[in-house]
C-alpha cells in the first residue's frame, strides 16, 4: 500500500519528462533487437564462407553492409539512450532536491528539532542518489534484460528449438552457482564486517585519545590489543575475499560447460545437416552472452526495493505538514511593546509546560529570565521568535497578535545572541552581515570593536575575508560567540534576544562586553536568560521561572526581600564562589 | 609509496604464483576458440561424430584446468592481499603510537582514522585485483591477437589496428572523465553543505529572515550540479556506442577479410569463425581492463596516503638519564612556538617549585595555561629556554622514566572501554584493589562504585558513555592518583564538580601522604586561590606571580579575574 503511493509519487516527478522515458523505452527495444540480430547477420555471412574458391561474395557484400549500418544505428541509439537517461535522472533529482529544500525552510521547528540534522542530510543527498541510480537506471536495466531474454529466445528458436532448449536449461546454472556461493559467503562477509567493525571502534577509541595513552605510557598494550583484533581480522577477511572470488571462476566454468554443450549439441545436428556453420556460431554467441541479463536483472531487484525506500524516505520529508499559515502584517519600527496574554504551550500533548502565562512588557525594558534547567527559559523564547506557535492564549507586539505579523518581519525585529554559536561556512564578514547585507566596511568594523571581537579577527590570516568553516574550526568557542554578537551589534535590530549570550567567553572579556551590551540595550525591549546572577541584577524586571510557570516577578530588591524561590537561588550561587 | 612493497615480505611467492595461475587459466581460455574452429573444419566438415565428442571433451578438459588454475591463483591473492594489508595496519598503528603531540597535532585524528580503516580496506581491495586481474586483461587481449597471427598474418593485422584504436578511446574516455568525476564531487559536497547548514542553523537563518536567499544559494547549487553531472554523463555515454561501432566494423572487416582468405585457400571456415571469437573477446577483456585501472588508481590514492604517514619519521628519543632524587622543578626562560604557529603560545616564563608544593595556573580562554603544564612531561618541547628537575634538563630524562614520574589529569576526561578497574591500572599496572579504593576515595568517587553491582569490575563504555561528566572527571582523577607519581597535573579537571565537591576534593589532595608536587590549571579564583605560588597568564605571557595576597596587591589582570568573578556571583 504504502509503496503504491511511493510509486504515484514518483510518477507525479517523472511527469515533465513522460515523453523522455517513453522514447528511451521505444530506443532501448530497438537498440536491443538490432544487437541481437548482428550475430545472425554475422552467421549468414560466415555460411556464405565455405572453402576454397567457393566464396558467395555478391551475397557477402550486402550482408557485411547491412552489419555496418546496423552497428552505427545501434551505436547512436544507445549514446541516445544514454543521454535522455542521464536528462531524466539529473534533473529529476535536481527537481526532489530542490522540493525537499524548500521543504526544509518551512519546516515547523517541532520537526527540525526532533530530527538529527544527519538523518535529513542523508534523506536530501544519499537517498535522492540512491533513488535516481536504483530507480531510473534499474528500470531501464530491467527493460533492457527482459527485451534480450525474449528477443534472444525468440531469435534462437527461429533457428533451431533442440540447440535453444540446451540454452535455456543450462544457463540458468551460472546463475544459480553465483547465488549460492553469494549465500554461502554471506555468513563470512557478517564476520569480516563485524570483526572490521571491533577494529575500528578500537581505533576510534585510541586514536583520538593518542594524548592519554602517551601520558600513561600504554603504546605498547595499546598495540598488542591492536595486534589480536588484527589477526583475527586477518583470518576472516581471507575467508570472505577467497571464498566470494570463487564466484567469477565458477559461473566462468558454467559458462565454459554451457559453450561445449552448444557446441556439441550444435555441431552433432549441423553434421547431420540440422543448421549451418553460421547458424552455429551465431548460437555460441548467444550462449555467451545470455546469462548476463539474468545477473543483472538479480541486481535490479534488489537495488529497485532499495530505491523505493530511498524514494519513500525522501517523500516523507517532502510530504511533511509545513509550518502553520505566515500573517500578513509587516512589523515595521516596533516600539517594544509585547504582551504575553494567557499562553498555554506542550512540546507534547501529554506533558504541559506552560501553562496561562501572563507579561506585559513595556517599550525599553529589560526582562531577566531565571529558573532551574528546564524551567521552560529557552520555550519562551521560542515562543517569542514563533519557532513554535501558543497552545492557547496569544502573544501581542505593539498590540498585534504575532500570528497576523509575517514572521519574517517579527524575527527581523529581535536581534537573537544563542548559547549554541551558529556560523555559516564563509568569510568572517559574510557571518557578520547576515542581518544587514548593505552595512559599510566602517559599521562592520565598529561592530566589531564594540563586541570586542576586532582584535582577534585582525589576526586571522586574512582578517574579515577569513573563510570559516560550519564547525568554525580554528575559532575558539568564545571567539564564536564573539562573532555572534558582533552580528547583533551591527544590524541592531529593536528588541533583542539574548539566551546564555556569552557562556562561553572569559569572565575578563565579559565585563568588557557588558558595557557595550548595556549601550545596546538602552530604549530597546530585551529578553535575556542567564545562569550569572550578576547579569540579571541590572534586568528591570526579573521573571523567576520554574515547570513552565512565573512564579515569582520583580526587581532584584523586592524578589530578595521577599525571600522565595529567587532567593534561593541567588544565595545558593553566592555561596558558590 | 614503495616503501609499500617490504610489507609484502613473506607473501612473495603468492604475488608470484597468484598472476602466474591467472594468465595460465587465461591461455588455456584462448585455447578454446581453435578447438571449436577444428570442430567445424574437421568434426562438422567430414561428418566425424566421434572427432566433436572428442573435441568437445577437451573443451570441459580445458574448462576443469581453467577452473583449477584460476581457483589456486584467487587463493594467493586473496592470501596475500589480506597478510600485506595485516601486516600494513599494523605498522601503521605501530607508526601512530610513537608520534610526538605535535605530530599528532599536524596530522588530525580524522585523518588517522580514515588511512587506518577505509584506505587500508581500498588497498586490500586493490592489491588482491591487481594480483588478480591486472595482468590477465591484457595478457587475453594480446595472446588473442598473438594466437589471431599464428592463424593468419594478414587477417591478424586487423587486430593490430583495432585494439589502439579501442585503448584510445577506452582509455581516453577514462582519463577525461576522471578528473570531472572529481568535479561532479566537489559540486555535491557543496550541495550537502547548503543542505545541512539549512538544518543546523535553521534558528539563526529564520531570526535572520534568510529562507528564500538560502534557497537561491540552494537552487544555484543544484543547477551546477546537475550541469556538471550532464556533461560528464554526456562524455562517458560515448564509451559503449563508440566502441561497439568499432568492434563492429573491424568483425566486418575480419569477415571480408576472411572470405578473400578461404577463397584463395588459405584459411579454412572453421579458422574465420576462430578470429571472429577472438575479436569478441577484446572488448569485453579491454572495458573489463578500464574498470580495473580505475579501481587500483583508487587504491594507489589510498596507498599513497597511507605510505605519507608512514614516511613521516619519528624524531629518535636518545634520552637516557634517570630521573633525579630530588623533584624541585624550575622553569628558566621557557618560550613555546608551536610547529607551523605565528607566534609565541608561552613567552618568556620562568618559575620555581618546590617538591610537595601546590601551583596554581590561571588565565582566560586561550592564555597558554594547558601548554604550560603539557611541557613538565615532555609531551611539547619548549622552543626555548630550559625546564629542570632537581637540576637537570628534562630533555635530557628518559623520556618514558619522565612520564611515569608525571600523572595527568587531561582536560577531557577519557575514560576507554574496559572496567573501572582496567582503567584505573593504566598508569600503574600493579596497583593493588586497596590502592585503587584510597584513590577513589581521594578523588571523591568512591560512590560511583559502590553504586555499581559489579563495583570495579563495571564496565566502562566507548568513551565512558555510561558516565555523566562529573563522574569521568572523579574517576579520571583517581586513574592519576593510582599512579602515585611525584607531579601531579590538573588540567582544569575539576569544572564539572560542584563547588562542594571540589573543595572536599582539594582538602583530600592537600592532606596526601608523600603529597606530590602538583599543578592546577583553571580559570576559577577559588580553585586556586590556596595554592602555594600562582602563576597568572595572559597571552601567553606570565603577568603576575606569587601567592593569592600578594597578586591581588600586584596583579592588574588576576585582580580583574578575581573580582569579575567575585562580584559576579555575589558580594556587593
Amino acid at each position: 500500500m504504502k509503496n503504491k503511493s511511493t510509486l504515484k509519487q514518483i510518477l507525479i516527478y517523472l511527469k515533465p519528462y513522460l515523453w523522455l522515458i517513453i522514447l528511451s523505452v521505444i530506443f532501448s527495444a530497438v537498440s536491443v533487437v538490432l544487437t541481437l540480430y548482428i550475430p545472425i547477420l554475422i552467421g549468414r555471412g560466415i555460411d556464405l564462407i565455405v572453402d576454397t574458391g567457393n566464396v558467395d561474395f555478391n551475397g557477402l557484400l550486402p550482408i557485411l553492409i547491412q552489419i555496418v549500418i546496423i552497428a552505427a544505428v545501434t551505436a547512436l541509439l544507445q549514446w541516445l539512450i544514454n543521454t535522455i537517461n542521464n536528462r531524466i535522472t539529473f534533473k529529476t533529482v535536481r527537481d526532489i532536491r530542490n522540493a525537499a529544500f524548500e521543504k526544509i525552510q518551512c519546516l515547523p521547528f517541532s520537526f527540525l528539532d526532533s530530527h538529527p540534522s544527519g538523518e535529513i542530510v542523508s534523506r536530501v543527498i544519499a537517498d535522492a542518489d540512491q533513488f535516481a541510480d536504483g530507480l531510473l537506471l534499474g528500470f531501464t536495466q530491467l527493460f533492457t534484460g527482459i527485451v534480450t531474454i525474449i528477443g534472444t529466445l525468440i531469435f534462437m528458436l527461429s533457428i533451431h528449438a533442440g540447440i535453444t532448449l540446451i540454452v535455456v536449461v543450462l544457463t540458468p546454472l551460472s546463475f544459480f552457482m553465483a547465488k549460492f556461493i553469494a549465500s554461502r559467503t554471506y555468513s563470512m562477509f557478517k564476520l569480516q564486517s563485524a570483526t572490521r567493525g571491533e577494529q575500528t571502534a578500537f581505533i576510534d577509541e585510541i586514536i583520538p585519545n593518542q594524548k592519554t595513552v602517551k601520558a600513561f605510557s600504554r603504546e605498547i598494550q595499546c598495540l598488542e590489543k591492536f595486534d589480536e583484533i588484527n589477526e583475527r581480522l586477518e583470518k576472516c577477511s581471507l575467508k570472505a575475499t577467497f571464498y566470494s572470488s570463487l564466484t567469477n571462476p565458477c559461473t566462468r566454468f558454467i559458462n565454459s560447460l554451457v559453450y561445449t554443450g552448444v557446441g556439441l549439441g550444435g555441431a552433432l545436428i549441423a553434421v547431420s545437416g540440422g543448421i549451418t556453420v553460421g547458424a552455429l556460431t551465431c548460437f555460441l554467441s548467444y550462449a555467451n552472452q545470455y546469462t548476463k541479463p539474468f545477473n543483472e536483472i538479480s541486481g535490479v531487484v534488489t537495488e529497485f526495493q532499495n530505491a523505493l525506500a530511498c524514494a519513500a524516505r525522501l517523500f516523507e520529508l517532502i510530504d511533511q505538514k509545513p509550518q502553520s499559515k505566515d500573517g500578513t502584517r509587516v512589523l515595521s519600527d516596533t516600539s517594544g511593546n509585547v504582551v504575553i496574554d494567557n499562553v498555554s504551550f506542550s512540546y507534547s500533548p501529554n506533558r504541559e509546560l506552560i501553562k496561562n502565562l501572563n507579561l506585559k512588557v513595556d517599550p525599553g525594558l529589560k526582562i531577566a529570565i531565571v529558573g532551574p534547567t528546564g524551567c521552560g527559559k529557552t520555550t519562551l523564547i521560542n515562543l517569542l521568535m514563533r519557532f513554535y506557535d501558543v497552545n492557547k492564549g496569544e502573544i501581542k507586539v505593539d498590540g498585534i497578535n504575532i500570528n497576523e505579523i509575517t514572521r519574517a518581519s517579527l524575527r527581523r525585529s529581535y536581534g537573537m545572541v544563542l548559547q549554541d554559536t551558529w556560523l555559516k561556512t564563509g568569510t568572517i564578514r559574510e557571518n557578520i552581515i547576515m542581518g544587514k547585507p548593505d552595512a559599510t566596511e566602517q559599521q562592520i568594523v565598529d561592530a566589531a570593536k564594540a563586541a570586542h571581537s576586532h582584535s582577534f579577527i585582525k589576526r586571522l590570516p586574512n582578517g574579515y575575508d577569513t573563510v570559516i568553516s560550519e564547525g568554525g574550526e580554528g575559532l575558539s568557542q568564545g571567539q564564536r560567540q564573539l562573532l555572534c554578537i558582533t552580528r547583533i551589534m551591527l544590524s541592531l535590530p529593536p528588541m533583542l534576544i539574548l539566551d546564555e549570550a556569552t557562556s562561553s567567553i572569559d569572565t575578563r572579556t565579559e565585563i568588557r562586553i557588558q558595557k557595550a551590551f548595556a549601550q545596546m540595550m538602552e530604549g530597546r525591549t530585551t529578553f535575556i536568560v542567564a545562569h550569572r546572577l550578576s547579569t540579571i541584577r541590572e534586568a528591570d524586571m526579573i521573571l523567576v521561572m520554574k515547570d513552565g510557570n512565573i512564579i515569582e516577578q520583580g526587581n532584584h530588591e523586592t524578589l530578595l526581600a521577599a525571600n522565595g524561590f529567587y532567593a534561593k537561588l541567588y544565595n545558593s550561587q553566592f555561596e558558590q564562589s | 609509496m614503495k616503501g609499500l612493497f617490504k610489507y609484502f615480505k613473506g607473501y612473495r611467492v603468492q604475488c608470484v604464483l597468484g598472476p602466474l595461475f591467472k594468465l595460465l587459466e587465461a591461455s588455456f581460455e584462448l585455447l578454446v576458440p581453435l578447438v571449436v574452429a577444428a570442430i567445424i573444419d574437421t568434426g562438422i566438415k567430414t561428418e566425424n561424430r566421434t572427432y566433436i565428442i572428442q573435441m568437445c571433451a577437451v573443451m570441459v578438459v580445458l574448462g576443469i584446468v581453467g577452473l583449477i588454475c584460476s581457483v589456486t591463483a584467487q587463493y594467493f591473492a586473496a592470501r596475500a592481499a589480506v597478510g600485506f594489508t595485516k601486516k600494513l595496519r599494523h605498522a601503521l598503528f605501530e607508526k601512530i603510537q610513537g608520534f610526538s603531540y605535535t605530530q599528532l597535532d599536524k596530522l588530525g585524528t580524522a585523518t588517522v582514522i580514515t588511512r587506518m580503516t577505509s584506505d587500508t580496506n581500498q588497498v586490500q581491495t586493490g592489491v588482491n585485483l591487481t594480483l588478480r586481474l591486472l595482468l590477465r586483461s591484457p595478457f587475453v587481449v594480446l595472446g588473442a591477437m598473438v594466437m589471431a597471427f599464428t592463424i593468419d598474418i594478414k587477417s591478424a593485422l586487423i587486430f593490430a589496428v583495432t585494439i589502439p584504436v579501442l585503448s584510445v578511446i577506452v582509455f581516453g574516455i577514462m582519463l577525461i572523465s576522471i578528473p570531472l568525476y572529481k568535479k561532479v564531487q566537489s559540486h555535491l559536497d557543496g550541495v550537502t553543505q547548503t543542505t545541512r547548514e539549512s538544518l543546523t542553523g535553521a534558528r539563526v537563518i529564520r531570526a535572520f529572515a534568510l529562507e528564500s536567499s538560502e534557497t537561491d544559494t540552494f537552487r544555484q547549487r543544484n543547477d551546477m550540479l546537475t550541469k556538471v553531472q550532464r556533461f560528464v554523463g554526456k562524455i562517458s555515454a560515448l564509451m559503449n556506442p563508440l566502441t561497439y561501432a568499432i568492434i563492429n566494423a573491424a568483425i566486418v572487416w575480419l569477415i571480408h577479410t576472411g572470405a578473400l582468405r578461404v577463397y584463395s585457400g588459405v584459411l579454412s571456415p572453421g579458422q574465420v569463425v576462430a578470429l571472429y571469437n577472438y575479436m569478441s573477446q577484446i572488448l569485453i577483456e579491454l572495458i573489463k581492463f578500464a574498470s580495473l585501472i580505475i579501481s587500483i588508481t583508487k587504491s594507489a590514492a589510498c596507498a599513497k596516503r597511507i605510505s605519507d604517514v608512514l614516511n613521516i619519521t619519528s624524531l629518535p628519543d636518545n634520552a637516557v638519564e634517570p630521573m633525579p632524587e630530588n623533584k624541585d622543578i624550575e622553569f628558566k626562560n621557557v618560550s613555546l612556538r608551536y610547529a607551523d604557529a605565528g607566534d609565541n603560545t608561552l613567552t618568556d616564563i620562568s618559575f620555581k617549585a618546590y617538591q610537595g608544593q601546590t601551583v596554581g595556573i590561571i588565565g582566560g580562554t586561550g592564555s597558554g595555561k594547558t601548554s604550560l603544564v603539557n611541557l613538565i612531561p615532555a609531551f611539547y618541547k619548549a622552543t626555548s629556554g630550559k625546564i629542570l628537575i632537581g637540576g637537570k634538563e628534562i630533555s635530557q630524562i628518559d623520556t618514558d622514566v619522565l612520564r611515569q614520574n608525571v600523572a595527568v589529569v587531561p582536560q577531557h576526561a577519557v575514560l576507554f572501554s574496559g572496567t573501572i578497574r582496567e582503567n584505573m591500572l593504566w598508569g600503574n599496572s600493579g596497583a593493588t584493589d586497596i590502592q585503587i579504593q584510597k584513590a577513589l576515595k581521594i578523588a571523591q568517587a568512591s560512590d560511583i562504585i559502590s553504586a555499581k553491582e559489579n563495583g570495579l569490575d563495571s564496565i566502562i563504555e566507548q568513551n565512558g558513555r555510561n558516565l555523566s561528566g562529573g563522574q569521568r572527571q572523579r574517576l579520571t582523577i583517581a586513574r592519576a592518583l593510582v599512579k602515585n607519581a611525584p607531579f601531579l597535573i590538573l588540567d582544569d579537571s575539576s569544572c564539572a564538580l560542584d563547588y562542594a565537591t571540589d573543595a572536599r576534593l582539594r582538602s583530600a589532595l592537600k592532606n596526601l601522604e608523600n603529597k606530590p608536587t602538583t599543578f592546577i590549571v583553571s580559570q576559577r579564583t577559588s580553585s586556586i586561590k590556596h595554592a602555594d605560588i600562582i602563576i597568572v597568564l595572559d597571552d601567553g605571557h606570565a603577568v603576575g606571580i606569587g601567592t593569592h595576597e600578594q597578586l591581588l596587591e600586584s596583579c592588574e589582570v588576576y585582580r580583574e579575574i578575581y573580582e569579575s568573578q567575585y562580584k559576579k556571583e555575589g558580594k556587593i
